[in-house]
């Protein structure tokens, strides 16, 4: 057996152990590489920062644990900006499986912050309907969410004073895993109740919402951990997304690498059997 | 650092079922069942118990009983219709819930998607290929890096044209047909590349989080529950292993 042959058959386990070595290594020992800010995550970031204080900001927390990785380093740099702009948070989920990570998101970045329940921020929970809940919002904010998510009437809270419905809302950011995430808010926000809207999801999803970006249909978008990652620069905050970057470019660099050997070995092969082929006939 | 009982609590179990879990890249064995049967039960547990409180209590029960919102029995009456297809004989009825969701379903989304994905995008795609100039006459922006520049612009219009013209099935791609029906697949592997490429970066962020958490966790304020469960793991595995070897499976 010749060494492309062998190569291509090599156990799957220790490609995922080189795999795993290149993410936990960077990981222990961090380099610092440099992270260059993109257009789009600076749209998300220059809006927030241009808005007065006392703005009303909606976030909603479309995702569950399993996004977990991506979009709470996400959550919490926008979160952090907000409370740091003095903004009126406003923050929900489409997600019924999401609601206990989105409410331990809030309540740990409203403490850090200082920021009081009520007053500087809510928390509205998960109403049913998905989609339409947005529809409902845009109609009366208050028939969607009678109660906030410790139960307490949304009605008469000093946090939401002035907000009937969206189109009270000055700006909203879809942190989306899925559907309902990000295109559902334009679909049946933005488009129908004239928000300004901005978005995160994880990388997966990227590429499909960059249409809408280009668009103007949405002002931003912060894609993965690396956006993630650019919005804690961006703040300078650093946390878990900038911690992670190091260990994300080893792990693409091992790929790119195992991907060009693999091709390697592959047509080095075929050229081999040709030539066996042709000496054979 | 003082840590209370059950953020340690939480640290073990989390740290024992990521362990679980990625004791699949080895081999299937009992710990990645026990990991997957727990997750698959406690998000669905976690689904039904937090749809019952905010729906069922929350939106029905408490607004009848404590607001009088007897009107509220209409939407219960249908969506109790759905539960009819467990009755044979009087499942026809579940069709008027379908009938009610679907009609409903239908009219919200259709015109605001026409709306939003493809008016709006046909809008985009066919923008103006020159601008007019401040001081007059018009302009043209070369910059690739910026995704609303003119010649951006053009990439994007010839890229949909030729995508659509591939997937136009009713004429022959032959002579300038093949050429843009060439370009078409040359559109849609790069696409498809870039989807491959956020999708591999997608995964390797979810390692990453996994071993940011499991490095978090072998800290001694924890009571290093990274170091003992991946030994634990480890001796579970080698014994499985060796017992499998002793007793292979009967053919």
């Amino acid at each position: 057996m010749s060494l492309a042959e062998r190569m291509l058959r090599i156990d799957r386990r220790i490609i995922f152990l080189v795999i795993g070595l290149c993410t936990l290594l960077p990981l222990l020992f961090p380099v610092g590489l440099p992270i260059k800010i993109s257009s789009e995550v600076r749209g998300v970031y220059d809006y927030i920062e241009n808005l007065p204080e006392g703005s009303v900001f909606l976030l909603s927390l479309d995702f569950d644990p399993a996004s977990k990785p991506e979009l709470y380093p996400q959550a919490i740099a926008i979160l952090r900006h907000a409370f740091k702009k003095n903004l009126r948070v406003v923050a929900m989920t489409l997600w019924v499986s999401g609601t206990g990570l989105a409410d331990q998101i809030l309540s740990q970045t409203a403490k850090e912050a200082g920021k009081e329940n009520g007053k500087d921020y809510v928390f509205l929970g998960w109403s049913p309907g998905g989609s339409a809940v947005i529809l409902n919002m845009g109609q009366d904010l208050y028939n969607a969410f009678p109660a906030d998510y410790g139960g307490k009437a949304t009605k008469g809270l000093p946090v939401l004073a002035g907000v009937q419905n969206l189109r009270d809302v000055t700006y909203a950011v879809s942190l989306g895993a899925g559907n309902p995430g990000v295109e559902a808010w334009y679909v049946f926000g933005k488009d129908k109740y004239k928000f300004e809207l901005g978005g995160g999801c994880t990388g997966v999803i990227a590429p499909g919402l960059y249409p809408l970006l280009r668009s103007g249909q949405i002002n931003g978008l912060i894609g993965g951990l690396r956006g993630a990652a650019e919005y804690e620069t961006l703040i300078g905050q650093k946390g878990k997304a900038v911690a992670g970057m190091d260990a994300q470019s080893a792990t693409h660099l091992a790929i790119i690498v195992l991907v060009a050997i693999c091709n390697l070995f592959y047509f080095s092969l075929r050229r081999q059997q040709r030539r066996h082929d042709g000496l054979g006939s | 650092m003082d840590l209370s009982f059950d953020v340690i609590l939480g640290a073990w179990i989390a740290t024992g079922l990521t362990l679980f879990i990625l004791s699949f890249l080895y081999e299937d064995n009992p710990l990645f069942k026990l990991a997957e049967h727990l997750y698959v039960g406690v998000s669905l547990g976690y689904t039904i118990v937090k749809t019952y409180d905010t729906v069922v209590m929350t939106l029905i029960v408490h607004p009848i009983l404590d607001k009088g919102e007897w009107s509220l029995l209409i939407p219960v009456a249908i969506g109790m219709l759905m539960l009819t297809r467990y009755v044979p004989k009087a499942a026809w009825l579940s069709r008027y819930a379908f009938a009610f969701i679907v009609g409903i379903g239908a009219g919200l989304a259709i015109p605001r998607t026409i709306s939003s994905f493809i008016l709006k995008q046909i809008e985009d795609t066919v923008r103006p290929l020159l601008a007019a100039a401040p001081g007059g006459g018009i302009t043209f922006d070369y910059s690739l890096l910026n995704p609303a520049s003119h010649l951006n612009g053009i990439i994007i219009l010839i890229g949909v044209v030729s995508v659509l013209f591939y997937f136009f099935f009713s004429v022959e791609h032959s002579g300038p047909g093949k050429a843009v029906a060439r370009a078409g697949i040359l559109f849609l592997m790069i696409s498809f590349g870039a989807a491959f490429g956020y999708t591999v970066m997608a995964r390797m962020s979810l390692l990453i989080g996994r071993l940011t958490d499991l490095i978090e966790f072998s800290d001694a304020s924890y009571g290093r529950p990274t170091l003992w469960l991946f030994l634990l793991t480890v001796a579970t595995l080698i014994v499985l292993s060796r017992r499998g070897n002793a007793h292979p499976p009967k053919q």
